[in-house]
């Protein structure tokens, strides 16, 4: 069956807002990236001893985003879901503009901004996660232009595959960028597990996104989404937070448990604002309530509360990619074991990262860019489907869904019950 | 997934693999034979029994040498040698320490290992150092550094104290570079000859693989302790007394 597809119009003064809006926000991230090229990153939060802050934060954020892509667009090539056929190009653009976004961060991060086009080509280091890492992300970019451009021209035999390739591609980019922390002897960087628990949370942090996209774009723009498609999106999502709390929790016992490490780890884990971050933040609103929510068999049908749990799981998300980042850098190394340093002309001991206005302007101006990009996408690129609906469904769903239907039925009176 | 589209797949990552594979062997990090070339493998002895607290003649000579820049500002000062006070956390023993850190120049440098463009790498003498005209400022290496000896230049702003060596930019990474300006003119580094001058000549800079070296026989007739000896890096500055 063909797919219909329809760009939006995008003449509404709404819409010439938010460009304007958006244009905006990357002048003023254009502005601050200068700046700090003209006098020097101390402009940032950053210092001799967190030397890395929110823009690093945001670029593995963005990458794990890129994850929805694989996520959806798998969903039809690997295990031949063909309902959802229609979302695979928005799927594959959204990760192109989050590879790009993750890209972005990083290079505007860099010390030397100028160099950053030539030498890490010229002087490739096999070693480093910094330059295998670059590599696999532009080549997810490519992959996924490729793949857009089969989707496009509706090379139906070439699609398949492609899919298979993106859906490999991106679990290594994810384990990748898991290892640029895991492989430094720094204590609370060097676990093994922290590229696995990285695919798990981007997968979720991934999902959730997609749904927040799919259920906004399409009630925006008035079109048919079957609740079914959302339902099982929120099912798969509730797995995947599941998975990525079972990881994140190991990872923890585990350091907790050596004595060797169990220092450093109390103080990740129940001191200060990290403590508020992995337990509020990112087990209790970002991992248990979803969870919760998403297998409840009333609540875990209805779209509100998915798209509830998915705002919570992205939230979620953002605050593990901080503490991935950040207390590892805050925590000292143990320079003399056995001896404290009591005087040094340097921050020996702990210290804290403040966030400064120029790296949120930064970091402003990279979601901006990539949200124009998308918004012109829309109009001028045919990625979102006419409409979306579900074929065939399995028993469970059949009866979850009926319930749904039913319920909103009686609440809307006479809208149609199943369109969003 | 059909066969043929799965024969496709397979396929594609056959002939992909080599490639990526061949690539990779391709870029590994050459060794730095070019500059530095000799026999010669360059440690320091740091003698803490000789090192007062109060003295600062090696890290006032290093400032002097290398234009190191300071804005009385702990968060962006850059110290490639700096003092440090130490006490016991546990036990009865009262007495601190001081020990002057600077770069261990290690064997197996983690900053090398991470650098995206092989700016900091290891010369063929055992001296790691920054080509500051490669880095691009990603930080990585003050990540890998577990020695906290690695310094990033947020603010530029060197004094021009010494015209014989150049000043840096902002944006780059630096470190101690044990004076290789220096030593491959044959003259000592520049802390090593204060602390001579000063008489306390608690620094000694040499050829580690030179029996007959002074700094061979120090470590040879005294128990020597490096930093976080565990973690496999080798380093080469050796502390008596810690």
């Amino acid at each position: 069956m063909d797919i219909a597809y329809q760009p939006i119009e995008g003449r509404s003064r709404g819409y010439y807002l938010l460009l304007a809006i958006l244009l905006t926000l990357v002048a003023g991230g254009v502005y601050a990236t200068f700046t700090m090229i003209a006098h020097g990153l101390h402009l940032s939060g950053m210092t001799n001893r967190v030397p890395w802050g929110l823009q690093i934060v945001m670029a593995i954020f963005y990458i794990g985003l890129s994850a929805g892509s694989l996520v959806v667009s798998g969903l039809y090539g690997i295990f031949g879901k063909a309902e959802y056929r229609p979302f695979a190009r928005i799927a594959a653009f959204l990760a192109m503009l989050f590879l790009i976004a993750g890209l972005l961060s990083i290079v505007t991060d860099q010390g030397r901004i100028d160099r950053v086009f030539v030498k890490p080509f010229a002087h490739f280091n096999a070693t480093s996660m910094f330059s295998i890492n670059p590599a696999l992300y532009m080549g997810h970019v490519m992959i996924c232009i490729f793949y857009l451009w089969a989707l496009f021209k509706k090379k139906g035999r070439l699609t398949k595959p492609t899919s298979v390739i993106v859906v490999l591609w991106a679990l290594g980019v994810h384990t990748g960028t898991g290892a640029i922390f895991a492989f430094t002897p720094r204590e609370l960087y060097n676990t093994a597990l922290l590229p696995p628990s990285f695919v798990a949370a981007a997968l979720s942090s991934g999902a959730a996104l997609m749904i927040l996209v799919l259920v906004s774009l399409f009630k925006i723009t008035r079109r048919h989404l079957d609740i079914a498609l959302v339902i099982w999106l929120g099912r798969l999502l509730a797995v995947f937070i599941v998975v990525a709390m079972y990881v994140i929790l190991i990872e923890n016992a585990h350091r907790f448990y050596l004595i060797e490490s169990r220092e450093a780890t109390s103080y990740y884990l129940f001191s200060g604002y990290h403590a508020v971050l992995f337990w509020g933040g990112l087990i209790g609103l970002g991992s248990v309530v979803p969870a919760l929510l998403l297998f409840h068999r009333r609540r875990g049908s209805s779209v509100r509360w998915i798209v509830f749990a998915s705002v919570l799981v992205v939230v979620g998300v953002l605050c593990e990619r901080y503490l991935i980042v950040l207390p590892g850098l805050e925590h000292p190394p143990d320079l003399f074991p056995g001896w404290e340093i009591v005087g040094s002309v340097l921050d020996e001991g702990i210290v804290t990262y403040t966030v400064s206005v120029y790296e949120i302007l930064q970091a402003l101006g990279v979601m901006s860019f990539i949200g124009f990009i998308f918004v012109l996408g829309l109009k001028y690129l045919p990625l979102l489907p006419v409409e979306a609906r579900a074929h065939g469904q399995s028993q469970m769903l059949k009866g979850m869904i009926a319930r749904a239907v039913a319920r909103r039925a009686a609440r809307a009176q006479g809208v149609s019950a199943t369109r969003l | 997934m059909d066969r043929r589209a799965f024969l496709k797949t397979g396929g594609l990552f056959l002939v992909g693999t080599p490639c990526l594979g061949g690539l990779l062997v391709m870029s590994a990090p050459r060794t730095a034979a070019a500059s530095g070339a000799g026999t010669r493998r360059w440690g320091m002895v740091i003698d803490l029994r000789r090192c007062p607290a109060d003295c600062t003649a090696c890290l006032d000579a290093c400032r002097r040498e290398n234009n190191v820049a300071l804005h009385d500002d702990p968060r962006w000062d850059v110290h490639w040698i700096r003092k440090v006070t130490i006490a016991r956390k546990h036990g009865k023993e009262e007495r601190t320490r001081t020990v002057p850190l600077l770069c261990n120049h290690c064997d197996n440098p983690p900053c090398a290992q991470v650098c995206p463009v092989q700016a900091t790498y290891k010369r063929a003498d055992g001296i790691v150092i920054v080509d500051q005209h490669r880095c691009i400022g990603c930080r990585y290496c003050l990540i890998a550094c577990p020695y906290n000896a690695r310094f990033f230049n947020y603010k530029g702003g060197e004094t021009w104290t010494n015209t014989g060596y150049p000043k840096r930019s902002h944006g780059v990474a630096e470190s101690c570079h044990l004076c290789a300006h220096r030593l491959d003119e044959g003259r000592p580094p520049a802390c090593v000859e204060a602390c001579r001058a000063r008489g306390t000549g608690a620094l000694c800079v040499g050829d580690l693989d030179d029996p007959d070296s002074e700094i061979a026989r120090l470590i040879a007739d005294n128990s020597v302790k490096r930093l976080r000896d565990d973690l496999g890096t080798e380093p080469k500055v050796y502390y008596i007394g810690l």
